[in-house]
Formats: structure tokens, C-alpha cells, sequence
């Protein structure tokens, strides 16, 4: 079957799950991140200008992420978000938690079929 | 490259942010449009298409400016500060968090409704006992430096009075020896028949030192007060109590000089004095009226017989401790001068207030610290529902403080919508209390209080504003602590709805609903002891039949019978009328009723006996009364028989005594035939020859076991009037009263015959502050049962929602409904269960308090704590149970899917 659009409450749970595992090995700026996530999931999550940053800006209250503005010769300024320690934090018990949902899924998808 | 700086900038436009932050945000945005512009180039759009599809992005409808702006409630003008710490008006702030606070009260109305009417009940209830706390306690008396009067009583606690009321006497010689007041008054009570104006009317009044309102302050509102040349025996003057004034001569101003029938003599009115006015005493008798005390020769030299009420004034610059010493002295000088009377009899000196309020302020300390205590659970309640609240706005509060909103203003902000609901709540409170305080007064015992001096005044409106700033900053302190720092872990572990606000959340929400169950199970064991004790004591055997019997008082004037001859004969034709009416039993004559009276005493000497050394003498307490007065009252007679119509003034001499008197004084013999007289063995009063003996009584008051007691015949008494009918009735007594009253009347037209009531009324009258402390404690103690299920109730519901996802997993896996509904309520009853254990603790602790009003049990009654344990075990399983059932009527597949 094709790939289905997720559901807007799967999309807005895990929307921070996926910047932060995004940041997690270099920083990025807003464009760079809403690219990454249509590229890597082929088209199925889009990123709206008006969902991203907001959701960026609140990561970044929250300490998880930091934004700089940063002057790369030959460009104009543009603002990098990294992950933070905290934030480093936060991202593994994303995943976990994450992961034992998605298997608590399958176990009772999986015990249906059979 | 089109300028998508302008479109960005005018959807930010109602976000209101500052020029600094909007900048950059402008900037970053459309820098992200732009590269989405070269994109849509490079991937062959034209120039117009690629910028249409860049602009779609900003197109869904208000999405930008809706997620910016999503802190604000829909339809808000108020601009959010983004990213700002300016320094803003406190009062534009302030502003602001009550606007906002008030609208988001208003948009949730159940909750609202519910916290508001929890916190009405329990704030209605702190103001009104507040407000009977305020009239009785704490509100100054109305009397110039109230706190300079004192009550001088006399010492014979030998003799079971600790506070005797003083002698004519001793009155006159403290006076004249002492120098630490600077005045004493004397006070007597004195009842006065009214006649020739109209229906003969019984007014109770006093006899008064001259000098007692100069002492007291307080000057006539027309005409004056006594001076001293009123103070002598003949001077008939009188002060009518403003009251009086107004009821029985319609105001008039023209009083003054006119001539009133008092007792059958003519008294002159010399002032009325102002309302309310009410001499301290015994009890809180309201006076109708007041004449000199002129103590004739006689009575001035009265040693032995015990009947003033004395107030003085002290010297400024005069301790009570010196006060006391002094009179000290002096009673030990009167001792040595009079042992025969004064032997063992001390000076008591209290001051006056103690002396009003000094019986009561327990219990009404105590109900105030039990309304305190319902507030209390009414708080943890809305704390609770706050708590949940705070989870619910969650995605509300990550904005605001994505977008720059301080913790501290937020917690502000939430303290500020607490604050509103405890004003609300107050506010309510304040009606409902005075609703409350209306019925309150219907049964406030008289003895407490001036029933009209309790309203909603000044201090109670301070009081309540104060309760309520106060309970709103307590309940509202941790949900909003507790909201502005949300636990994102737990926000994170499922998203959205059931991370209400995490285990620190629900550590809280269940601290609070154990705090609510031990508190209101100490409440309940307090009400359950005095429901026992009261029971108790209304089970006690008055030693006579209360019921079917009506009652009521005939003082006869002094002046129209002044001796026993035609005392006797007006209560022979009366008691012929009587036990002709039909519907009549049997009917006595009788003095001083039971639980009416203190009782008069008198010392005795036996036959036979060697008088004791003086100050020694036994007391016993006297009654007069006529043939059939046992038979009508239903007291037994033990041995011997009853008083007859030959037992008059002819024959020898007799009197009736109780089992304890016989006990006492002939122990082990058998008293009938034997003989006593008062006084003294070589006084001139008769020998008087037991014959009868009948059952104790319960005279005084209802708790103290009876004391010893005599009855005399009327017709054998010269002095002592008997004051009184009693009547048995085989229908209802009531309707007796009227008919009797005729034929009182009918022997005497101007005879006044007052306070008719029923001996079942009277009995009740007895224990009425007991009753009154059982039934407001009982009131305190089902609120906070009610309030404490209620926050069980909501705790369990919390948290069956928020395990939705785990129960259905368990439901998924296997589980039965009976697994779920007992895993539901096992973690209820361990709520449960830790409160009641602390609530014991603490119980233990407390009830000790209430060892002063409670009656025949123990503070720490076994039965009572089991009983009430059951109960509110009872109760929580209920509260928890409907929850409990929703848990087992979870579907598994929603649980999951519908976070």
C-alpha cells in the first residue's frame, strides 16, 4: 500500500524526537533541518515555515537547543541550533521511550494476526 | 527575489512582539523562504509559481500568527511581551493577570463552580463561628475600662462552692476594709410582679448597690441613675432597661416621675437606661429592671445567707495579684472575726471577662478549630483540581514560556487566578454565613451569648478577606510552582494529555488527599465523642419523670401574702381549681423546680449529734414544696410517706430528705423518726421529724451527681415561699397551660404566673450546650467527610485517566475486570489507609481537647474510634469505586490509540 501520511497527532508528538536526533551530531540551521526531514523520510513529513520555527524557538526556552547567529565568509548570517546537555539528555529518553511504544504496539498488532 | 519580509512581517503584526525580537525572527523566517524560493527555481517553477508556493506556507490560515501567538486565548487583544524582562508597571501586570485570570475562570465553568462552592462552605463557616467567636470573646465589654472590673466571689469550696455567692455582711465589711477598688457594688436578683397596668406581668430585675452604674460607666439614656440617698430601705425608686420602655410604655418620654405597682408597692421611675445593657452574673439575664439594694438592718447583718453577686472596680495602678492578696487579708481578719460563719471561706477575685467567658471559650475555641480544620480540606480539594488543571494547560504554558514569559510571572499569574477563586469562594462564604448565623441564633443557648450582638461586622469582614487571601495563596502556591516548572520528562513519555504534570505531580495530588482523609477523620472522631457523650448524658436518669408534666412559676408578692396562713390558703383554692381541670393527673405545689435553680442551702444540725466545729456545718439544699409533689414529679419515695394536708402549721414539725442525706448523716440506721433543724443545734428554729425519704434528684444541673437535699411543706414554712406548680397531665401539657393559668387567675386576678414550660423542655434546656457543641462539630465533620470524598473521588479519577494507557495494556494482556477493578481500589485504600493512620495519630493528640466538654467516655473512646473508622473506610471505597468501575471499562484499543 503506499506510504501513509501520518496521522497530525503522530506527527506533532514526535516532531521534537526528530530535531533533536537531527542536531545530535552537528549543528544546524532551521532550512537545513525541515530539508533533512523531507529528504530522509522521503517526502512523508513535511515541515511547514509556521510548525518549524515555533517549535524550534520553544526547544530553545527550554534549553535543550541553543541558536547563534553565525557569519560564514562570503554569506550572510544565518542562525545554527545545537544540542545542548540537557538536551543530549532528552533525546535518549525520547528514543527509549520511543522505542518501548513502538513496541507495545506491535506486541498487540503482532498477537491480533496470529 | 521577492521580499517575503514585508508578508512575514504582517502576519507577526498581532503577535505583538518587540521591534528586537520581531527582527530577528523576520529575518531567520525569511531567509528560510528564500532558499525555499531558489529551490522551487531550480526545480523549473517560474518566478510567479515559485513564489506562490513559497507563500503558501504562510498561508494556512493564521497558522504562523495562531502558533506564535498560541498563548493567548483566542479573541485576546493583549499582546504578548516575546522575549522581553522589561520592567513593567506592577499595576499594568497586575491588571492584566486579573483579566486573564478571570477569563480563564470563566472558561471553565465546572471546574470553577465546583472550587467556588467548596471554598463558600468552608469560609461561610470559618466567618460565622468567627462571628459568635467575635461577639462572646473577643469584642470588648460595653462597660468604661472593661478590663479594670472584677467579680468578687466567696470561697467555700469545702462546702462544694468554689465561687459562693457572698453574704450581705461580708459584702459590707470588704467594702469598708478594702482599698484596692475603687468602688464595689452589690447586685441581688429580684423578680417583680406589675399590676394595674393591664395584664399582671412577671419582670425580672435586680437589686443594685447605688453606685453600680457609676462603677460600671454607663449613664441613663433619660432622667438618672441611682444616688447614694436612694440607697436606703423605704426608697421605692426604679430604673426601667430600655427595652421595657419600648414594650410596655411605647417610648414614652414622659416616664420619668411616673408611678409604677411593683409588688403590690408604689415605686417611682427615675430613668431608663440605654438598650442593651446587661449586668454581668450568673447567667446572662436580661433585666427588666432595677431598684436600689438598701439592705434593710437585718439583712445587712446577714452572715449565713448566701445570695449577692459583687462587681468592683480596681484602683488604677492596682494589680489583680494585689487585689487578691488584699482580700486575702481581709477574708482571714473576717474569719477571725466571725468564725462561726466565715470559718474556711476565702475571697476569689476574677476578673470580668474570664468570669463571662471563661466556661464557654473552650467549646467555641474548639469549633473554631474544627471549621479551620474543614477549610484546610477545602483547600487540599482545590489545590487538588488546580494540580490538574496546571496538566491540562500544559501545552498552554510551554508556549508562553517558549515565547518569553518569566517563570516568576507566570507563577504570578496563577497565584493571581487562586486569589480570585478564594475571593469568589469568600465572598459566597459571606452569604452563606449569614444564612448560617440567622439559624445559629435560633439555637444558641441563651446562657452563651446576647443572641443579637452576633452579626457580620467589621471584624468578621476582615477576618474573611484575611481567610481568604490567605487559603488562596496556600492552595494556589504549589499548582502554580508546580505548573510554571512542568516536568517535561513526563510531558515527553506519552505526549499531551496524560502527563499531568508527572510522579512529582501525582506525589503531590496524593499527599494532598491523605493529608484530606486524616484530617477529616480527626473531625469525625471528634463528633463521634460528642454524640456519645451526649447520648450519654441525655440517657442519665434525672431522678424524676420529665415527661407530661407542665410547670410554671408563681411568685407570690410579699406585700399582698405576707404570711404563711394566706400563702397557704391561696395555694389551697388554687390546687382545688387545678385538680378539678380535667385532663390533670395529679398536681403539687412546688418551689424552686429541678434544673431551674441552683438550689438554696442551708446547714443543719441532727439530733443526737454534736454540732461540728464551725465552718464545718454540712450544707444541704432546700425545697419547698406541698402534699403530691413526689407522686406528680415522679420521684420515688423510698421509705416513709408523703407531706399531707394534716402536716400544717398545727402539727409537729417534718421534713422529707434524700437518700444521700440519710446516707450522711444516719448511716446505717434508719432515719424515719428522727430529727433536724436548721442552724445550729441551740438555734431557735423547730425540730424537724423525718418522715420520708425519697429517691436523689438531679437539682442544679444535669452533670453534677445530686447533692444532698431536703423538702419542706409550705404550710409549715414561714419564710421560705414556695414559687411554683407542677402538674401531671394525661394529655399534652400545653394544651393545660392556658387553663391552669385561669385558675390561678381565678383566685388572685392580679397574681402573675410566668415562665410555663414543659419539664421535657426544661430537661432539653439542660444539656443545650451540649447539644449545641454535638450538633456544630457533627455539621464541621460531615462537610469534611463530604470535601475529603470528594477529593478521593477526583485523585482516583485522575488517576484511572491517566493509567488509561497502562490498563488497557494490562486488559490487553489477560486481565479480568475483577483484576483491575481490585488493582483500582487497592491503590485507593493505600491513599486511604496512610491517612487514617496519621489521622489516628493525630486524633490521639487532639481529642485531649475535648476532654472538657465531654461527658461519661474518655477522649480516646475505643468503640468511638472503631465506629468511625469503619465509617470513613466505608465511605472511600465508595468514593474510589465508581472510578475503580471506569478503569475496568476501558477498551484497550482506545486506551492506546487516543493519546
Amino acid at each position: 500500500m503506499a506510504s501513509p501520511v501520518p496521522d497530525r497527532e503522530l506527527k506533532k508528538g514526535s516532531a521534537e524526537l526528530m530535531i533533536l536526533s537531527l542536531l545530535e551530531n552537528r549543528p544546524r540551521h532551521g532550512y537545513e533541518i525541515a530539508q533533512l526531514i523531507e529528504l530522509r523520510s522521503r517526502g512523508a513529513i513535511r515541515f511547514n515555515v509556521a510548525s518549524l520555527y515555533p517549535l524550534l524557538y520553544r526547544l530553545e526556552k527550554r534549553n535543550w537547543i541553543r541558536g547563534r547567529w553565525v557569519e560564514k565568509a562570503g554569506q550572510r548570517r544565518r542562525r545554527y541550533y545545537r544540542l545542548t546537555a540537557s538536551g543530549k539528555n532528552v533525546l535518549s529518553k525520547q528514543r527509549a521511550g520511543w522505542r518501548e511504544f513502538v513496541e507495545a504496539i506491535n506486541l498487540i498488532t503482532g498477537i491480533q494476526r496470529a | 527575489m521577492p521580499d517575503f519580509k514585508v508578508e512575514i512581517r504582517a502576519r507577526l503584526a498581532e503577535v505583538g512582539l518587540s521591534p528586537v525580537r520581531e527582527a530577528e525572527i523576520v529575518e531567520e523566517l525569511s531567509q528560510h523562504l528564500e532558499d525555499e524560493y531558489e529551490r522551487a527555481l531550480s526545480c523549473g517553477a517560474s518566478e510567479d509559481e515559485a513564489r506562490q508556493q513559497v507563500l503558501e506556507q504562510l498561508n494556512t490560515p493564521d497558522l504562523l500568527r495562531r502558533e506564535l501567538k498560541h498563548v493567548e486565548p483566542r479573541g485576546s487583544e493583549d499582546p504578548i511581551a516575546l522575549g522581553t524582562e522589561r520592567k513593567t508597571n506592577i499595576f499594568a501586570d497586575l491588571q492584566q493577570d486579573l483579566r486573564y485570570g478571570l477569563r480563564t475562570l470563566a472558561k471553565n465553568p465546572a471546574f470553577t463552580s465546583i472550587a467556588i462552592i467548596a471554598l463558600a462552605l468552608a469560609i461561610g463557616a470559618n466567618s460565622a463561628i468567627f462571628s459568635v467567636v467575635d461577639a462572646v470573646l473577643l469584642r470588648p465589654l460595653p462597660f468604661k475600662n472593661p478590663n479594670q472590673l472584677v467579680m468578687l466571689w466567696e470561697n467555700a469550696a469545702h462546702l462544694g462552692f468554689p465561687r459562693d455567692t457572698p453574704s450581705p455582711a461580708n459584702f459590707l465589711d470588704w467594702q469598708k476594709q478594702v482599698t484596692s477598688f475603687t468602688g464595689m457594688a452589690a447586685m441581688s436578683e429580684r423578680s417583680f410582679n406589675l399590676t394595674g397596668l393591664g395584664e399582671p406581668e412577671r419582670l425580672e430585675g435586680r437589686r443594685v448597690s447605688a453606685n453600680l452604674f457609676e462603677l460600671l460607666g454607663v449613664t441613663a439614656r433619660l432622667g438618672r441613675t441611682f444616688v447614694p440617698e436612694d440607697d436606703k430601705p423605704g426608697t421605692h425608686v426604679v430604673l426601667l432597661s430600655h427595652s421595657l420602655w419600648q414594650r410596655r410604655f411605647g417610648s414614652d418620654p414622659g416616664i420619668i416621675g411616673r408611678a409604677l405597682t411593683l409588688n403590690g408597692e408604689s415605686y417611682t421611675v427615675i430613668g431608663v437606661m440605654p438598650p442593651f445593657v446587661q449586668l454581668p452574673g450568673f447567667d446572662n439575664r436580661n433585666d427588666q429592671l432595677w431598684v436600689p439594694i438598701a439592705f434593710p438592718a437585718e439583712e445587712a447583718a446577714e452572715h449565713g445567707n448566701h445570695f449577692l453577686e459583687v462587681i468592683a472596680r480596681l484602683k488604677p495602678g492596682v494589680t489583680l495579684k494585689q487585689a487578691r492578696a488584699e482580700m486575702d487579708t481581709i477574708a482571714a481578719r473576717l474569719e477571725q472575726e466571725y468564725p462561726t460563719y466565715n470559718t474556711r471561706r476565702g475571697a476569689v477575685v476574677v476578673p470580668l471577662h474570664e468570669q463571662l467567658v471563661g466556661e464557654i471559650r473552650p467549646a467555641l475555641l474548639i469549633l473554631l478549630g474544627a471549621v479551620g480544620f474543614v477549610l484546610l480540606i477545602a483547600c487540599a480539594n482545590v489545590a487538588n483540581l488546580l494540580l490538574a488543571r496546571a496538566a491540562v494547560r500544559q501545552k498552554e504554558i510551554a508556549l508562553r514560556l517558549a515565547l518569553g514569559a518569566s517563570r516568576s510571572r507566570l507563577t504570578r499569574q496563577f497565584l493571581t487566578e487562586s486569589v480570585l477563586l478564594a475571593l469568589f469562594g469568600a465572598g459566597l462564604g459571606l452569604l452563606l454565613a449569614l444564612a448560617g448565623i440567622r439559624v445559629l441564633r435560633t439555637f444558641i443557648p441563651v446562657t452563651i451569648a446576647q443572641v443579637e450582638t452576633i452579626t457580620i461586622d467589621g471584624t468578621v469582614l476582615v477576618f474573611t478577606l484575611f481567610v481568604a487571601l490567605v487559603t488562596g495563596i496556600a492552595f494556589g502556591l504549589v499548582p502554580a510552582i508546580q505548573g510554571s516548572h512542568f516536568n517535561l520528562n513526563n510531558t515527553l513519555k506519552g505526549g499531551g494529555r496524560d502527563s499531568g504534570g508527572g510522579s512529582k505531580g501525582n506525589r503531590i495530588r496524593s499527599l494532598l488527599v491523605i493529608g484530606e482523609v486524616a484530617v477529616s477523620f480527626v473531625l469525625l472522631i471528634g463528633a463521634g465523642l460528642l454524640i456519645k457523650s451526649f447520648l450519654h448524658l441525655r440517657n442519665l436518669d434525672p431522678g424524676f419523670r420529665s415527661d407530661h408534666l407542665l410547670t410554671m412559676k408563681v411568685n407570690l408578692s410579699e406585700v399582698k401574702y405576707p404570711d404563711r396562713e394566706r400563702r397557704a390558703a391561696f395555694f389551697d383554692e388554687v390546687m382545688r381549681h387545678v385538680h378539678e381541670l380535667p385532663g390533670v393527673q395529679s398536681a403539687a405545689v412546688a418551689g424552686n423546680l429541678p434544673l431551674t435553680y441552683n438550689g438554696d442551702s442551708m446547714s443543719i444540725s441532727v439530733e443526737g449529734v454534736p454540732d461540728p466545729p464551725p465552718g464545718q456545718q454540712p450544707d444541704v439544699i432546700y425545697r419547698a414544696t406541698g402534699p403530691g409533689y413526689f407522686a406528680t414529679m415522679g420521684i420515688p419515695i423510698v421509705r416513709g410517706r408523703d407531706f399531707t394536708d394534716q402536716d400544717n402549721g398545727d402539727s409537729k414539725d417534718v421534713v422529707i430528705i434524700s437518700e444521700k442525706t440519710a446516707r450522711q448523716f444516719w448511716p446505717g440506721q434508719d432515719p424515719i423518726g428522727k430529727r433536724l433543724k436548721p442552724g445550729s443545734s441551740t438555734s431557735n428554729s423547730p425540730w424537724r421529724e423525718v418522715i420520708g425519704i425519697v429517691k436523689d434528684v438531679r437539682q442544679n444541673d444535669f452533670i453534677a451527681s445530686p447533692k444532698r437535699q431536703m423538702y419542706f411543706t409550705y404550710r409549715q414554712l414561714k419564710n421560705i415561699a414556695a414559687n411554683a406548680l407542677v402538674v401531671r397531665t394525661s394529655i399534652e401539657p400545653v394544651s393545660l397551660a392556658v387553663p391552669v393559668r385561669n385558675a390561678i387567675w381565678s383566685v388572685d386576678k392580679d397574681q402573675t404566673v410566668a415562665d410555663i414550660d414543659t419539664m421535657d423542655h426544661i430537661v432539653a434546656q439542660a444539656v443545650a450546650r451540649q447539644r449545641f457543641s454535638m450538633l456544630l462539630l457533627g455539621l464541621f465533620a460531615a462537610l469534611a467527610l463530604l470535601l475529603a470524598s470528594i477529593g478521593i473521588y477526583g485523585v482516583m479519577s485522575y488517576s484511572v485517566a491517566q493509567r488509561t494507557r497502562e490498563i488497557g495494556i494490562r486488559i490487553a494482556l489477560g486481565a479480568r475486570r475483577a483484576d483491575v477493578l481490585q488493582m483500582t481500589l487497592k491503590q485507593a485504600l493505600k491513599l486511604v489507609g496512610v491517612g487514617m493512620i496519621l489521622g489516628l495519630a493525630a486524633a490521639f493528640l487532639l481529642t485531649r481537647v475535648l476532654q472538657t466538654l465531654l461527658f461519661g467516655i474518655s477522649a480516646t473512646d475505643p468503640i468511638t474510634f472503631l465506629g468511625i473508622s469503619l465509617v470513613l473506610l466505608a465511605v472511600a471505597i465508595l468514593a474510589s469505586y465508581i472510578p475503580a468501575l471506569r478503569a475496568t471499562k476501558v477498551d484497550p484499543l482506545v486506551a492506546l490509540r487516543g493519546q
